[in-house]
């Protein structure tokens, strides 16, 4: 039985029947009805709950005149991310900057949340990557039919001459299969691999030598919650409707 | 508009509530020794193989930056993006490794 967190721990304690009560709704039974929260449910929720409580935090203390060091850090954030937008979608993909900064902060946050001493990365789980590979995936078929209608969306797979058509329908259906799968086992991989090596040089010398190993861990967990992101701007830029054509 | 298409993809989502039900049992066969050298061995050629793209992809880089150095940060933008996605090759070889390896 895995080890459970404190945060996990209190959930189990005190939301064991409320827990269950929903596993059964959806069809589903736990391995062990005392400890139905998993570890990744717990710290995702953990995540998700430090993100509100951010902008909680953030939406009094914006001001237009004398704007605070807060408002500052986020207007970086933003502008960075609305730059990558216009940069890789066009002015066309604006509308979905919402997804993709919800995108970047869960995965940004929930990489660097493991670093903290008693919690860990729910991103180094696989359901949580995969969560939100599905939901990219989702994210930008819907779009791409939303802008292009059904028929030119499935039209598009064709690539840009009719007479490959018969090659670039599979490649791409074959492609567009394999995105949910590269994206989960980049993300999921890069945390797994980045808490196993400072645990196993952690086992070598205890206190000193995984300090490299986490200043690695922490460049890696920004550079993969941005190339998560920046692979979601570009598979949208891809569905939504090209004005070359 | 907008509110149609989040709840498109709120369904969506709960529809894929069945993959919480994966399970998967590895079947241990007589010579299941070899896992842990193939293991080894797979690992480190993935490693080295994508080693060896990595530095050609920061090669090539380097001498853009020297030869245009005002093209820096698309090149760093570049370089950061071929990295990211050789590095994924070596770790699709780790996952397979801690799947098989249960």
């Amino acid at each position: 039985m895995e080890h459970d967190l404190w945060v996990t721990a209190l959930l189990n304690r005190f939301l064991a029947g409320p827990a269950n009560a929903a596993l059964s709704v959806a069809g589903m039974r736990p391995e062990d009805p005392a400890h139905p929260w998993a570890n990744y449910v717990a710290m995702e929720i953990l995540v998700a709950l430090i993100i509100v409580v951010l902008f909680a935090l953030l939406r009094p203390r914006l001001s237009m005149d004398r704007p605070g060091k807060f408002q500052h850090i986020f207007e970086l954030v933003y502008n960075f991310l609305h730059g990558q937008t216009d940069d890789v979608v066009g002015p066309a993909g604006q509308p979905y900057l919402a997804f993709f900064g919800t995108l970047f902060i869960f995965i940004l946050f929930g990489n660097l949340i493991g670093l903290i001493p008693t919690l860990e990365s729910p991103t180094m789980f696989v359901p949580v990557p995969f969560g939100c590979a599905l939901a990219t995936i989702v994210f930008y078929n819907l779009v791409g039919i939303q802008q292009q209608g059904i028929w030119k969306y499935i039209l598009h797979f064709t690539g840009p001459v009719w007479w490959l058509a018969w090659l670039m329908f599979p490649i791409e259906i074959i492609s567009n299969l394999a995105r949910p799968l590269s994206l989960t086992v980049r993300l999921y991989a890069n945390m797994f691999a980045g808490e196993n090596v400072t645990m196993a040089f952690a086992g070598i010398v205890p206190l000193l030598l995984p300090i490299p190993f986490m200043a690695l861990h922490i460049f890696v967990g920004l550079l993969q919650a941005y190339i998560f992101a920046l692979l979601t701007m570009i598979y949208v830029a891809e569905a939504l409707p090209h004005p070359e054509h | 508009m907008k509110t149609k298409l989040f709840l498109l993809l709120a369904a969506a989502l709960v529809l894929a509530s069945p993959m919480f039900a994966q399970g998967g049992a590895a079947p241990a066969a007589d010579n299941h020794h070899w896992i842990w050298i193939a293991s080894g061995f797979s690992m480190a050629i993935a490693s080295g193989l994508c080693g060896l793209a990595q530095g050609k992809a920061v090669a090539a880089a380097c001498d853009a930056m020297g030869r245009n150095p005002g093209a820096a940060a698309a090149i760093r933008f570049a370089l950061i993006l071929g990295l990211v996605l050789i590095e994924s090759l070596a770790l699709y070889t780790f996952a397979i490794i801690f799947l098989k390896i249960s």
